[in-house]
């Protein structure tokens, strides 16, 4: 199994997404079927092949250093669901015995 | 009674019977409401419907109309939105999901915008597969969308419910989002027309983003000439969106001469005509084919050798993008799925149970399949090769180009399935997007066609066949697609 219980609790881990442990059996059986099917890419010689990053073949592509106010603060703290003088709110990142 | 005829109702035709003052613009406003009111219980195709704000956007029209003021080609059309394109405001932007039940979308998306320039109508936000994660509308966190055609059937996804409204005539004409195919696939399987722009024709500024690298906002109407009207009013660089292209510099406007599309080279890939076709899939490539030989074109069969490599790529690539977009949504900085007060104060488990409960099955596998294969160790074998994979793809297009100017394809390798049919095993909903992600991964424009003119009563089921096209030549497809409607 490329990805068994002990890899995708590591996977939840770095994208911060809880699992459902109901779900877990079916979770790791699609894995492994969606990888699976990945396998035939190994039959492709790519050495020589630049990867193509995006669809686009623009580079450096930047606007001019002027003001122009788009969004104003009101509107941009409106989606923040706790807020205090004009700061997101969220709840401490260091706490316990440890500090 | 209203005098106007809402089923041959087309944009173009709108505006045309608006000028003449056949009838109101709110009147008509009015009708699709109306119809909505009815009809949606049952489809499920909108989320979020503006009765108010609507009828007032064509009181405004009809007010212009009064003074004599001319009027932009969009004038009081009534269009429907895919959910996930913000409009400034609205209570509940949800992009399918429930992490974002409860967003006021805090600004207009540049297609919004720019609608808004034509003085456009908005009947409100269509259903779609949570964050755009799906062929089928099913996995909405608010219902699966059903097909016009057959209530028992997905319209597919993930637009599904843009689709939907205007099958089904509950809008006009409606813009969706196609990153794989979300647009294509679903008008194939509900009889309408969608175009997916060249990535970067159109800004995806106000797009809530899946994947960067090839989520590209389109257009779903009637019929072509619609299409090609819509998508007019979207395009253009926007300085808010860096890989949005200046394309007046590439393509010309899409005003269509007819007869300069006739000498065009239509390319048939031997690897899409596959035997395992549905015979109805079948059926209709051979009817649109010999449509095309009757109009006088010149076809070729070109290939595309590495086809059968795209759908593993794309689903490398697409949940690498995606765990990384959906990253943002941590219930901090925007409203979570409820007011997560303390059960707990610890960051980390607000961020697990948040993002746990939030999200639906599809996105956390894709979310989970991604963070395996960026991860390191695992970043060579999966992530850089499917990059390479794609140069390749792109390539195959590159050369059928030195042949030919349109390529020809069916857009999906079935008619609509039943819901349920595939929603328990992820890769055979992927498989019916294998027609669609090709072009995607080129960043080709590509505009699906229904083969003929179906009935929502007719019992039988569309099929839409697939013209792609150069980079920026949206003006070939539509050139190509507007004779053959015409014949």
């Amino acid at each position: 199994m490329i990805i068994d219980k002990k890899t995708l609790g590591h996977l939840a881990e770095l994208s911060r997404t809880e699992v459902d442990p109901e779900k877990e059996s079916k979770l790791l059986k699609d894995l492994e079927n969606i990888l699976a099917y990945f396998e035939e890419l190994k039959t492709l010689d790519t050495k020589r092949v630049e990867p193509m990053a995006g669809g686009a073949a623009l580079t450096n592509v930047f606007r001019g250093d002027e003001e122009t106010l788009r969004l104003v603060n009101e509107k941009a703290l409106g989606a923040f669901p706790e807020k205090e003088r004009g700061f997101l709110k969220t709840p401490p990142v260091f706490e316990g015995e440890d500090f | 009674m209203p005098h106007f005829y809402p089923k041959n109702l087309t944009v173009k035709s709108f505006a045309e019977g608006l000028k003449n003052r056949d009838f109101k613009a709110r009147e008509v406003a009015e009708y699709f409401l109306k119809e909505i009111e009815k009809a949606n219980p049952e489809l499920n195709a909108y989320l979020s419907v503006f009765a108010e704000s609507a009828i007032e956007e064509a009181k405004a029209v009809d007010r212009k109309i009064e003074v004599g003021s001319g009027l932009p080609p969009l004038a009081g059309v009534p269009i429907a939105l895919k959910d996930n394109i913000l409009v400034e405001g609205t209570k509940k932007t949800t992009a399918g999901s429930k992490i974002l039940e409860f967003y006021e979308a805090s600004y207009d998306a540049y297609v919004v915008e720019r609608l808004r320039a034509q003085d456009a109508v908005f009947l409100g936000k269509t259903n779609l597969d949570e964050f755009a994660m799906g062929s089928s509308t099913e996995n909405s966190a608010f219902g699966p969308t059903k097909n016009p055609y057959d209530l028992l059937r997905t319209p597919g996804g993930s637009s599904g419910g843009s689709v939907a409204a205007v099958a089904a005539g509950l809008a006009l004409a409606a813009l969706g989002s196609d990153t794989g195919g979300s647009i294509r696939q679903p008008a194939a399987f509900c009889g309408v027309v969608g175009l997916r722009p060249t990535y970067g024709e159109v800004s995806r500024r106000g797009l809530i983003a899946m994947a960067s690298s090839l989520d590209q906002i389109g257009t779903i109407t009637k019929n072509v000439e619609d299409a090609a009207i819509l998508f007019d009013a979207i395009r253009g660089a926007d300085d808010f969106d860096s890989t949005s292209a200046d394309s007046e510099k590439v393509s010309s406007p899409t005003h269509l001469h007819k007869d300069d599309f006739r000498e065009m080279v239509i390319g048939v890939p031997q690897e899409y005509m596959r035997s395992d076709l549905d015979p109805a899939v079948l059926k209709g490539m051979e009817y649109a084919m010999d449509k095309f030989k009757t109009l006088g074109f010149k076809i070729v069969p070109v290939s595309l050798p590495h086809t059968h490599y795209a759908l593993a790529a794309y689903y490398i690539i697409v949940p690498a993008e995606v765990s990384t977009n959906l990253a943002r949504f941590d219930g901090i900085r925007y409203r979570g799925t409820k007011n997560q007060q303390p059960t707990t104060h610890n960051l980390s488990e607000i961020y697990l149970k948040t993002r746990g409960e939030g999200f639906g099955d599809e996105v956390k596998r894709r979310i989970l399949l991604g963070t395996f294969v960026l991860s390191a160790g695992h970043y060579d074998a999966y992530y850089a090769k499917a990059q390479k994979v794609r140069s390749l793809i792109s390539r195959d297009f590159d050369e059928a180009w030195k042949k030919v100017d349109v390529i020809f394809a069916p857009t999906t390798p079935t008619t609509a399935f039943k819901l349920g049919d595939k929603s328990a095993d992820p890769i055979s909903m992927y498989l019916s997007d294998v027609f669609t992600i090709p072009a995607n991964l080129a960043g080709l424009p590509s505009i699906s066609i229904p083969v003929k003119k179906y009935d929502l009563g007719g019992g039988e089921l569309p099929v839409g066949f697939q013209l792609i096209g150069r980079h920026f030549h949206e003006r070939a497809i539509l050139g190509v697609g507007e004779l053959y409607e015409s014949l």
